[in-house]
């Protein structure tokens, strides 16, 4: 589970969270839609345990993260807009390597098994990863984070520059996890694809949740409107 | 850790470009050192064929006068030590051959400097030039942007996720490239091994350890400072520029500005003065060819008394060749008054200089370099030493054939026969243990392990706090 509770967090003289509250539960998925600098990233890093809250606090599985940190980060699993890997290693060295660094070792065969039920083709698992178009290198980060058998998950912008066929294979994956029980927050510009991934959704505006509602109680058209209503006034 | 330095090297292994640099690095090594190992096994079998020569000339003197073939003389090459194919130290400017005669020490001559047609500041294709300049400069380029470059890519939030704590990744990248610098320095003392392996020995093998240590501490100290500014500064640039003026500081200015300033402090009389001041003390002794000389006179008075006889036509001996020892053995001690007076100034240059190794490791290394492999100035000083006393030796021998062997005084014709000659032992050099030298150069050593612990220190202090996004 994740919590947020009356997190506040300032930089200097912005204030990037206030008071901010939330919550997903096991199986769910949380989609944040927000403007640039409108807390999303700086709620993700706060449940990762990079940044501190000022006030309030982050809780994962009811650990908090700013104290907890190396516990989190045990279960959590975070998909970035970019995931780096190295591009000198094949996908599945990729793997095998952030693998070994988490303390876990997959045979070959399982490596191959984790990459193909992230989406990723057979014949691009030995390639190296220069080769890898964004949308192969997401797989990538999704299999690094469902081998840790990552409980939660945390994507920060994760189907920026996918092509659609990519985007919604990473929709169908997501939804998959959920239902095999993980918890997943995702932050994302992208209204459509959180509409159609999302159990619930929040609205964030200058570091505050300004409207929650369920996914499948508005359209896209209908969350497309409300958004932009947010963003203007 | 051993993990992260696995991947590590996995990029060195595959990147392209860097496998470039290290063939052509390594390629440049082995010819350096292949070059180095002929030139030093080239110089060897010349002195070699030269000394035989020198000696077959002077074991075929059928007959002639003690002190003519004392002013005939003899010449003395100094051996290369094996390693100084890596680095030649002083060599290539002290030049190599000596002329040994009576009355006077001479200079040695034909330095390789003096045979060059063009000279440039990093001298020709040596190994020390590579092991000492380049090679940390390649160190510095593949570590300056090795955290930086996690950091900007994201992938540092990547590996503390996954476990790896940003002390662990900062100490991977500095093992990493440390250990790049010690394949490659490997492999050139191995290629240099190689090349010699049948003249190996203990004193050989301690001073290639010795050395080696010395660069490892070094490569130790550049890895470690690039890679803590690397992960201190999140623009590379920053940390690039700040080693690369680091290295420029520590192995151009620094290094002429602490010589010169500890040749002031320490200042030598000039190649004119120091010869002046031998000549007016030597004119103060016997003048071993005037018999008219007043001290001379002297030393013939306290002759003629111990062999109670009144003149010089009744004594058994020959008193020229007492009067030449006499005079010989002033003009030893003119010089060791002197020539101790060089080397004095020249052990304080170098503990002065030695000190200089607190705010600039690269000193350290260079005396180092040059101490283990047996060709810096501490060593040449030896070799005169050793020298000096075979020629007042050989000196003694042929003024003592002159007074003791048959002949009388003022018997300039007489000649001693060609047995003599070939009982007169050539020199034989003895190269300097390292056992007894070692604490010349313990200052060096003390000095990079100190700036190790100092890199070692700023690592685990610096990256503490590293900025993880």
């Amino acid at each position: 589970m994740i919590q947020i509770q009356n997190a506040s967090k300032s930089f200097k003289n912005t204030r990037a969270v206030q008071n901010l509250s939330l919550q997903v539960d096991k199986g769910e998925i949380l989609g944040l839609l927000g403007a640039n600098g409108a807390g999303k990233s700086t709620c993700i890093h706060m449940l990762l345990g990079f940044i501190k809250p000022d006030s309030g606090s982050a809780l994962i599985n009811g650990l908090d993260t700013s104290q907890k940190a190396r516990e989190v980060r045990k279960i959590i699993g975070y998909i970035p807009e970019n995931v780096n890997l190295y591009p000198f290693l094949s996908g599945i060295e990729n793997l095998d390597y952030f693998c070994r660094l988490a303390g876990l070792k997959y045979s070959k065969i399982a490596l191959h098994d984790l990459l193909g039920a992230c989406g990723l083709q057979p014949e691009a698992h030995d390639k190296k990863v220069s080769a890898y178009s964004k949308g192969m290198r997401q797989k990538v980060g999704i299999a690094i984070a469902y081998a840790k058998k990552a409980r939660v998950y945390l994507l920060d912008e994760p189907a920026s520059g996918l092509d659609p066929l990519a985007s919604s294979e990473l929709s169908s994956l997501l939804k998959t996890l959920a239902a095999e029980g993980a918890t997943i927050l995702m932050a994302s510009h992208d209204i459509f694809r959180v509409r159609e991934v999302c159990h619930r959704i929040g609205i964030l505006k200058q570091g505050q949740l300004v409207k929650e509602l369920r996914g499948e109680e508005v359209s896209a058209n209908e969350l497309e409107r409300l958004y932009l209503e947010f963003m203007k006034n | 850790m051993w993990l992260m330095i696995k991947n590590e090297w996995q990029f060195l292994l595959r990147s392209r470009v860097l496998q470039g640099i290290s063939l052509a690095f390594l390629l440049a090594l082995g010819v350096s050192v292949y070059l180095g190992n002929l030139q030093t096994n080239s110089q060897a079998e010349q002195y070699a064929a030269a000394k035989e020569h020198l000696r077959a000339q002077w074991e075929s003197i059928d007959a002639m006068n003690p002190h003519g073939a004392a002013h005939y003389g003899t010449y003395v090459f100094k051996p290369s030590n094996l390693l100084s194919s890596l680095d030649e130290g002083v060599r290539s400017v002290t030049g190599n051959v000596l002329r040994v005669e009576g009355h006077v020490q001479n200079e040695m001559v034909h330095s390789e400097a003096s045979q060059m047609q063009s000279v440039s500041k990093f001298g020709k294709l040596k190994s020390s030039l590579l092991l000492q300049y380049i090679l940390p400069l390649v160190l510095v380029f593949l570590a300056f942007h090795s955290v930086s470059k996690e950091k900007q890519s994201g992938r540092l939030k990547s590996l503390v996720l996954q476990g790896a704590k940003p002390s662990s990744i900062v100490w991977a990248k500095t093992i990493s490239v440390w250990l790049y610098g010690l394949v490659l320095l490997s492999l050139t003392v191995l290629t240099y091994a190689l090349f010699n392996l049948p003249s190996i020995s203990a004193e050989i093998t301690s001073r290639t350890l010795l050395f080696y240590l010395s660069y490892a501490l070094y490569y130790f100290i550049l890895s470690g400072l690039t890679v803590f500014f690397s992960a201190r500064w999140q623009n590379p640039t920053v940390a690039l520029t700040a080693m690369l003026g680091i290295w420029i500081v520590w192995t151009i200015f620094l290094p002429n500005i602490f010589m010169t300033s500890v040749e002031k402090w320490h200042e030598l009389p000039s190649r004119e003065e120091f010869k002046t001041a031998m000549r007016e003390d030597r004119s103060k002794g016997i003048d071993g060819h005037n018999p008219a000389d007043a001290r001379g006179k002297e030393l013939e008075d306290q002759i003629l008394k111990e062999y109670g006889v009144d003149s010089l036509s009744q004594l058994p001996i020959n008193f020229d060749g007492i009067r030449m020892q006499a005079d010989e053995e002033y003009g030893n001690k003119v010089w060791d008054k002197h020539f101790g007076h060089l080397r004095n100034v020249l052990a304080r240059q170098k503990q002065s200089y030695q000190m200089a190794g607190i705010i600039d490791p690269f000193i350290s290394l260079q005396n180092a370099s040059m101490g283990f492999s047996g060709s810096d100035n501490l060593h040449h000083q030896e070799f005169l030493l050793q020298v000096e006393s075979y020629r007042r030796d050989f000196i003694k021998m042929l003024n003592d054939k002159h007074a003791y062997g048959g002949s009388k005084t003022g018997d300039w014709s007489w000649k001693a026969d060609n047995a003599f000659f070939k009982s007169v032992p050539d020199f034989a050099y003895q190269p300097t243990a390292m056992a007894s030298v070692f604490p010349n150069y313990l200052a060096d050593l003390i000095l990079l392990a100190c700036w190790t612990v100092f890199a070692a220190v700023l690592l685990v202090w610096g990256t503490k706090r590293i900025q993880v996004i």
